[in-house]
């Protein structure tokens, strides 16, 4: 209990609330404890006001607690800055004492009691004398509102108290009697009721020290100072009739100004009521608190409908529940875990990992997270690591490392790519020769490149007519030189036995032999990009077939749109592996005798089309318009071959990036069993290892195409520019994939010609 | 929340047959009580929570407590408060507090149909009342009489007395007890400013000087000691009730 204001409160009201105090307050401690100090100083009431001070006391002794609580004062009030109010956020009210009367010599004890060094006050000037100035009082500015006029009150403003202009050698001539001046108060002598101001802005107080002392004009006189002047004038003038007249009693946020002003908090509950003391209050009972929980309950059966839809492989839905799960409660962990493995199955690693980093933050202990964020960094390691970016992937396998150093994969990976580096290191020296012509290369002219284009292409032309049958060397040569991969060994036999079925249309066969070879060659390379990060050699290579390395090298977008026909095709066989399905594989080949090429590929595939859409985030319409367009291409046999085969490298195009996620680090076909394994471990919904493996291998030429077209950006707009104006019958597709076509189209007519001569 | 009711109303029963206050105000101290507590969970300013008390006490001016679910009225006039005072508040703030405040410790509502049924009722509760009130929701509150009170008197008083006793908060927490009864819509708002101000003065012990007039009665000239006295024992009487009520 504050001792000293409880003791003023029982001076003021006697010995009655005392005896009453005590009896109430018995219980408490506090008092008691004080209640026989409090005693002795308690003389008899000096208010005779005896009805309503019953009343008064009976309140006080039975909240005294409350009432001397030493807390109870709430807010500290703001020592704000002094403004002159040019308006008025509240009304600003004449001194009440104007209202009251209060005798003339009380008000003179009041104000020198209450007045201050440091105040600002303003006065006339009624004489000036060498040693400075006298002025008569007028009003108080600032801190106190008094009424002083009519109390004369006079004050000293000694020279030295005045600043020198400069201009004038007599400060004081600046001054005139009659001025209004506006100073500080720099001494206080109430026993002799002297006052001492000065001029100098160090004189008053600092709430006060924006204002300018000096000279000042009748307009500047504070406005309580000009109300009470009216109501001096006008004795009919009330209180209630001055407040309610005022603008700023009617301005609706004066309440917001002035509790500020007073220093009361809104925030904080303060009342008599015992059952309102903030102690009863409880945290969790807010509004804010419980709309949180609320919401992360919400949020949190958003993310279980997401996972149900997940886990029935309606991706979309799942997405648009953890979106809104997220929207409903940002940050929630289990939402952003959720999206996160969601993300990380479309293939959108990097957005999957950032998901995770944000649920970590907010709950650093989260075990799915971590594992998934180790996970996902580790297979993002590796797609930079194909990227060629080992630096970066060697940053995100450190980084899941720091996670959870027992990381298996982690671990390998980074070992791996240790290796990996060094041995690019080592291989630096011979890389530099290579890497002097490629730079001589860069240099070259669009019109040599172009020239040599040509030259190129007629080379290979020639050589195409005298050997068809290179492929088959090429191919047998590459799937020994591939370490164990059984994979590819099946697919070039599978691709062999085709190439002998087809035999009978020998165009076809050219063009299907060919992009085959190719296809084969992109697994290779990808391949054996694992093993070894020389990558430059494997794009510049100098076999002895130069036939392919110049279909490589020289027609980037024909070659890889032509082999991701049949890669899609060797992935499917490779991804059934040795089920059944191989079987219908070639039933169905069987059955399309007269059209080989086309339909034995695209009959399972029409099967398994959507499987294969809906992970890609494309929208399960792509599936059926491929069905469509390959149904009928099957039934009409060759006249269609050409168009429907090409349309299909268009559609795996767009759904490239969707793929990107299952490039892994290792082409082997016991990697993707594992890698399946693991991701169906990982996340939630299991993953057709068929799924996985089909979008590897699109990923990868995909890949290797935009590698390409960045090495021979200039080449293929120069050939884009050539061609596309042969591109006739395709209008409605989009002109850059037009162009492409037609390429495809024109190098197909080229080689058709070449053989019928 | 019906069965929360029930429950107290029973109690209420009970208090009846001791005799003592009529049932109607006590029922009447704890809906305030409710909407003041809610009111402190909600965050709200201390204009609204008066608003919606004072909606509350004049709705049932007018109707009865037979007709009409005082807990609900007190929710509508919660939430059509904060629109009239300008801090809007979401009904699913609202119905979340007070879902707790009748079932302490449990868990918040699922956003379910019943929910959103609570929430329909709130609304259309909020109409009744507009219309029961004749559309006239805009009160004049002692608060901003209390507040320029304040500022007078304290320019009044020497600046160190005043910095020591906290007259200002004093004043203002028995302004908004007085929300719990009808006193509020009962006294005009300068007696009412005047009377909390007066208390808290006196509680204090605060010197204040005279002249020909009081301090008290020249800030409102239309009172007399004794409609002070008549406010305050009616205040006094409130937190009498509190003890018989909570």
């Amino acid at each position: 209990m504050d001792r000293d204001l409880l003791r003023q409160s029982l001076s003021y009201h006697g010995e009655s609330l005392l005896s009453l105090m005590t009896c109430e307050q018995n219980e408490n401690p506090d008092f008691t404890a004080i209640a026989s100090d409090l005693a002795k100083g308690v003389c008899e009431r000096k208010v005779a006001d005896a009805n309503s001070s019953t009343i008064v006391e009976q309140f006080i002794s039975r909240k005294a607690d409350l009432l001397f609580a030493p807390l109870w004062k709430t807010a500290e009030p703001v020592e704000h800055q002094w403004q002159e109010e040019s308006c008025e956020p509240y009304a600003i009210m004449p001194p009440l004492e104007q209202f009251m009367d209060v005798p003339f010599e009380e008000r003179r004890d009041i104000f020198f009691r209450d007045v201050e060094r440091g105040d600002v006050i303003i006065g006339r000037i009624n004489s000036i004398r060498d040693f400075g100035f006298f002025i008569t009082l007028i009003c108080t500015y600032g801190e106190i509102e008094r009424d002083i006029e009519d109390l004369e009150l006079t004050a000293l403003c000694p020279i030295r108290d005045v600043p020198s202009n400069g201009n004038h050698d007599d400060p004081l001539s600046y001054y005139q009697v009659g001025d209004l001046i506006r100073a500080g108060l720099k001494d206080v002598d109430r026993y002799h009721g002297k006052l001492t101001i000065s001029l100098h802005p160090s004189s008053v107080t600092s709430s006060l020290s924006s204002l300018k002392l000096g000279v000042t004009s009748r307009e500047d006189l504070p406005i309580h100072y000009c109300r009470g002047d009216r109501v001096v004038r006008d004795s009919s003038e009330t209180y209630e009739r001055v407040l309610e007249s005022t603008l700023g009693f009617s301005n609706p946020s004066n309440v917001d100004v002035l509790l500020a002003k007073l220093g009361v908090s809104e925030t904080q509950c303060c009342s008599m009521m015992r059952g309102l003391q903030s102690k009863h209050f409880q945290e969790e009972d807010f509004a804010a608190n419980i709309r949180k929980t609320q919401s992360a309950s919400w949020a949190l059966k958003c993310v279980k409908a997401g996972v149900d839809h997940f886990k029935s492989g309606r991706h979309v839905e799942a997405m648009n529940e953890y979106n809104k799960a997220l929207e409903i409660d940002t940050n929630n962990v289990e939402a952003l875990v959720a999206r996160g493995a969601l993300y990380a199955t479309k293939g959108s690693l990097v957005k999957a990992i950032s998901d995770f980093e944000i649920a970590l933050e907010s709950s650093p202990t989260h075990r799915n997270a971590k594992k998934y964020l180790c996970q996902t960094l580790v297979e993002r390691g590796g797609q930079l690591e194909e990227e060629e970016k080992l630096v970066s992937a060697e940053g995100l396998y450190k980084k899941a490392l720091a996670l959870d150093e027992h990381f298996q994969d982690a671990n390998e990976a980074f070992k791996k790519l240790q290796m990996r580096i060094q041995k690019s290191l080592k291989l630096k020296e011979e890389e530099a020769a290579a890497k002097e012509l490629e730079k001589n290369k860069d240099v070259e002219t669009s019109a040599e490149k172009l020239r040599k284009i040509l030259k190129e292409e007629k080379r290979m032309k020639r050589k195409r007519k005298r050997s068809s049958s290179s492929s088959s060397t090429s191919s047998s040569s590459s799937s020994s030189s591939s370490s164990s991969s059984s994979s590819a060994r099946r697919k070039s036999k599978k691709k062999k036995q085709k190439r002998r079925r087809s035999s009978h249309s020998e165009k076809k066969r050219h063009r299907r032999t060919s992009s085959s070879r190719r296809g084969r060659l992109s697994d290779e390379e990808g391949r054996e990009k694992e093993g070894d990060d020389d990558d430059e050699e494997e794009w510049y290579p100098a076999p002895a077939n130069t036939t392919s390395s110049f279909m490589n090298l020289k027609h980037p977008v024909s070659g890889i749109f032509e082999d991701d026909f049949p890669q899609a095709k060797a992935k499917r066989s490779l991804s059934l592996g040795s089920s059944s399905t191989v079987d219908v594989l070639d039933d169905s080949r069987g059955r399309f005798e007269d059209d080989p090429f086309e339909s034995g590929p695209t009959e399972p595939a029409k099967v398994r089309e959507p499987r294969r859409d809906r992970p890609s985030g494309s929208k399960s319409k792509d599936g059926d318009l491929n069905g469509r367009e390959q149904g009928p291409s099957g039934d009409h046999g060759r006249p269609e071959a050409g168009p429907s085969s090409r349309r299909d490298p268009a559609r795996s195009g767009p759904e490239g990036p969707g793929h990107r996620k299952y490039s892994s680090s290792s082409a082997a076909s016991s990697e993707y069993a594992r890698k399946s394994d693991r991701q169906s471990r990982e996340f939630p919904a299991p993953v057709h290892v068929d799924v996985l493996c089909r979008h590897d291998r699109s990923e990868k030429s995909e890949k290797r195409e935009r590698m390409r077209s960045e090495d021979n950006g200039q080449e293929d707009l120069s050939q884009n520019g050539r061609r596309s104006s042969e591109g006739g019958p395709k209008k409605d597709l989009p002109s850059n994939l037009q162009s492409i076509f037609s390429q495809i189209a024109q190098f197909e007519k080229e080689k058709s010609v070449k053989h019928k001569k | 929340m019906e069965v929360a009711r029930t429950s107290q109303d029973r109690s209420q029963a009970a208090d009846a047959a001791k005799g003592g206050v009529s049932q109607e105000i006590k029922t009447h101290f704890r809906v305030c009580r409710f909407i003041i507590e809610t009111g402190v969970k909600l965050g709200m300013r201390s204009m609204p929570v008066s608003t919606a008390c004072a909606l509350y006490h004049k709705f049932f001016k007018t109707a009865s407590l037979e007709v009409y679910e005082p807990y609900l009225v007190a929710m509508s006039s919660i939430y059509l408060a904060g629109k009239v005072e300008e801090q809007h508040l979401r009904t699913r703030d609202i119905i979340n507090v007070c879902h707790r405040f009748f079932r302490p410790g449990t868990e918040p509502m699922e956003l379910d149909g019943k929910f959103w049924e609570l929430r329909d009722s709130v609304v259309q509760c909020e109409l009744l009342i507009l219309r029961q009130l004749n559309f006239q929701v805009a009160f004049e509150h002692p608060h901003k009489y209390l507040l320029h009170y304040l500022v007078s008197v304290r320019n009044l008083v020497n600046r160190h007395a005043w910095a020591r006793a906290p007259i200002a908060e004093t004043a203002w927490a028995l302004l908004k007890d007085c929300y719990h009864g009808s006193i509020c819509v009962r006294h005009p708002p300068q007696h009412l400013a005047l009377a909390v101000l007066y208390l808290a003065v006196q509680s204090y012990g605060l010197e204040m000087p005279s002249g020909e007039l009081e301090w008290w009665q020249a800030l409102c000239d239309d009172i007399s000691g004794k409609e002070i006295e008549d406010i305050m024992s009616e205040l006094l009487k409130l937190y009498d009730m509190e003890a018989k009520c909570m």
